[in-house]
């Protein structure tokens, strides 16, 4: 099992090695001038339709799916739980069935709170 | 909260008016038709003219318009791009509303003025190779209004323009025709037919 | 000799140099499968739009118009390269790697055929939950280095639409790893007698919508609304950089429809033909109503999307874990035929039931 997780991250580094020299050939290809290279003060400026941006881009901002991302973090760990127990199920049998399900009730329990809160519509 | 609107209206008119005024004043002539568009440093290549042709045969056949229209003239535009003309024969029907990845710049209509720094800006920022289509009577010489003080007297006084396409608009197969000269210019700009 | 060009795992040991043999196959192969199957499937979403809109579609470069995407590729590699002034650099040019790499390495996992696949991970659902997350990263790193307000507009729903849609997704596989018992994608494929879609038809109905929200594909292409972002989080890329981004997009909407076949259609599975050639039909099969789902169906408002996963998607999810839990747990002899029809019943039945709540004129999409 060992040589399979070898694999794949010897394959992870083929692809990054792989897509790294994509980003780069234009660079290589510069050279030769078959890619154009004409920088300009207007042409590396911020592309706004035509017009100057007005203030920085970097400021703090509402990005109104916090409850979202709480919820998911919560619902992730859950799914983590649920995994090793789906693949042992057919072994494990109605004992293995009725401790998760309760504990999915506990979830849920807090979901439907959740719900019941507003935090689940966009504002 | 109360959320109080600084009155700064005259100062950003009044920059605006300065930047118009200024294109204005600097671009009272047209611009010459650009005839070639690769480096001069390729003339030292041995392989130049199979590269050449593989370049332009990639470039006339995948030309990407930037979605900057003006006035009217756009109406045949979409109509050239929809089903009956069906503009993605050629490989154009994807219209990028980014300059950075667009190759081809229609400009459909009427230019006013007002209007004009935004264009330039517009070509000034999209990626080379590129290349502008004048569509349209305002588009070559502003049309009927020509004298008018408001529009700019055609394209070529701000943009670098490769093809004229006459009409009041123009008829879909007159701008497909229009596309096929283009083609055929990209087809022809190799580096020893370069002025 | 098709035993050896597909390389089973089973005779890599006994070869010599097996191991690096096997990774350079299976690595090579991937990839020039991948980029080229991206070629022709680009060629091929914009004919059969082209022919969905009453149109010809590109027609003009080589036989059919094959050639186009190739003249795109050319077109796009020579293109002038902007970096933004203010922009972060280093992530600016990072982030098509970020987001094009994880799509490829998904494909380490899926088999080819009995045992021809490149690592045989016994998590390998995990691996490609992980994967899958790590591109909108990417697409977000890209939005926030330009240095431009709509890309990070962009960006910031990327990561709205992995937030809502990554828990529907996840949750929508539990079903079909308890029927096989196992996580790994060979095992399952093998466990497929009767596909997957028959016996888990509420899952793939989740697995499928999820994933088209993942990949942002039309319906849910929020972040590339031409009309509110411009051009959404690759505005200001261009060349090849811009070209990764677009190719990711295309081999995401590849991964997921290889991932599909995978899962609940059988996989390499079927009669007469050799299985690489299953797989990529059924490939075609699934890509081809992906793009029938973009040619047919506009975009939606991102309360609507959000509240389709939160208040839609996520209960059905649980209630179809309940439900095949059940007949995995209390009646393991069941019939494959009656776990499917439960689950087409469930499906159809919260439909109707929750359509109740949905009113034609403007109301949210589950709104209570």
């Amino acid at each position: 099992m060992l040589s399979e997780f070898g694999l794949t991250a010897l394959f992870i580094v083929i692809v990054l090695g792989f897509s790294v020299s994509l980003v780069l050939i234009p660079v290589a290809l510069r050279k030769p001038g078959i890619v154009p290279h004409n920088p300009s003060d207007i042409k590396s400026a911020p592309y706004e339709c035509g017009l100057d941006t007005i203030g920085p881009t970097w400021v703090q901002f509402k990005i109104r799916y916090y409850f979202y991302a709480l919820l998911l973090i919560t619902l992730d760990v859950v799914i983590i739980f649920i995994y090793p127990w789906a693949v042992e199920l057919h072994n494990l049998g109605a004992s293995g069935f009725w401790p998760v399900v309760s504990f999915l009730a506990i979830v849920g329990t807090g979901y439907v709170y959740a719900w019941r809160k507003g935090a689940l519509e966009w504002k | 909260m109360e959320v109080r609107i600084e009155p700064c209206y005259p100062e950003i008119d009044a920059h605006e008016s300065r930047v118009i005024e200024d294109l204005k004043s600097s671009s009272t002539q047209p611009i010459a038709e650009p005839s070639g568009w690769l480096d001069e440093e390729i003339n030292r290549n041995i392989l130049v003219t199979t590269v050449d042709k593989l370049l332009n045969w990639g470039r006339k056949t995948s030309l990407w318009t930037e979605t900057s229209f003006t006035a009217c003239c756009t109406f045949e535009f979409i109509s050239t791009s929809s089903s009956r003309f069906d503009i993605a024969r050629f490989g154009m029907e994807v219209l990028r509303s980014s300059p950075r990845h667009s190759d081809l710049i229609v400009t459909a209509g009427t230019l006013t003025w007002k209007m004009a720094p935004q264009i330039k800006r517009v070509y000034d920022q999209m990626a080379e190779p590129k290349w502008v289509i004048a569509m349209g009577a305002c588009g070559i010489s502003g049309g009927i209004f020509a004298d008018s003080y408001s529009v700019v007297p055609g394209y070529n006084r701000i943009l670098p323009v490769d093809v004229y396409i006459p009409g009041c608009p123009p008829r879909p197969e007159a701008l497909l025709a229009g596309i096929e000269k283009l083609r055929k210019k990209i087809e022809q700009s190799s580096i020893s037919n370069k002025s | 000799m098709a035993e050896l060009i597909l390389f089973p795992a089973s005779i890599r040991s006994e070869l010599p140099f097996g191991f690096w043999l096997h990774l350079a196959i299976f690595a090579i192969g991937i990839i020039a499968i991948l980029l080229t199957s991206v070629i022709i499937f680009i060629w091929f979403e914009r004919r059969l739009v082209g022919r969905f809109q009453l149109r010809k579609g590109p027609n003009r470069a080589g036989p059919f118009g094959i050639l186009q995407s190739v003249a795109d590729v050319i077109k796009i590699l020579t293109k002038e390269d902007i970096i933004p002034s203010r922009a972060d650099k280093f992530l600016f040019w990072l982030a098509p790697v970020i987001a094009f790499s994880p799509v490829v390495v998904m494909l380490a996992v899926v088999p080819v055929a009995g045992g021809a696949l490149l690592a045989d991970l016994d998590i390998g659902i995990l691996f490609i939950i992980a994967m899958s997350s790590i591109t909108s990263l990417g697409i977000f790193t890209g939005g926030w280095a330009s240095y431009n307000k709509y890309s990070l507009l962009s960006s910031m729903r990327v990561v709205s639409q992995l937030v809502s849609y990554e828990i529907p997704l996840i949750l929508s596989l539990v079903g079909v790893v308890m029927l096989t018992g196992s996580l790994s994608l060979d095992e399952m494929v093998n466990a497929q007698n009767v596909p997957f879609i028959l016996l888990q038809p509420t899952g793939f109905f989740i697995f499928f919508i999820a994933s088209l929200a993942e990949i942002s594909r039309s319906p849910f292409d929020l972040l590339e609304a031409d009309s509110e972002l411009v051009a959404g989080y690759n505005i200001e890329y261009s060349g090849m950089k811009f070209a990764t981004f677009y190719l990711t997009e295309y081999c995401e909407a590849i991964v997921l429809s290889t991932l599909t076949a995978t899962l609940f259609l059988g996989g390499w599975q079927g009669p007469w033909l050799p299985p690489l050639v299953w797989l990529l039909l059924k490939i075609t099969l699934v890509f081809s109503i992906i793009v029938w789902i973009r040619a047919t169906l506009p975009r939606l408002r991102i309360d609507q999307v959000m509240g389709f996963a939160w208040k839609f998607l996520l209960p059905l999810a649980v209630l179809n874990i309940l439900l095949t839990g059940s007949f995995v747990a209390f009646w393991p002899e069941a019939p494959s035929w009656m776990i499917g029809i439960a689950n087409l019943v469930l499906l159809i039945g919260y439909i109707l039931f929750r359509s109740r709540f949905f009113k034609p004129g403007g109301v949210t999409v589950g709104a209570s």
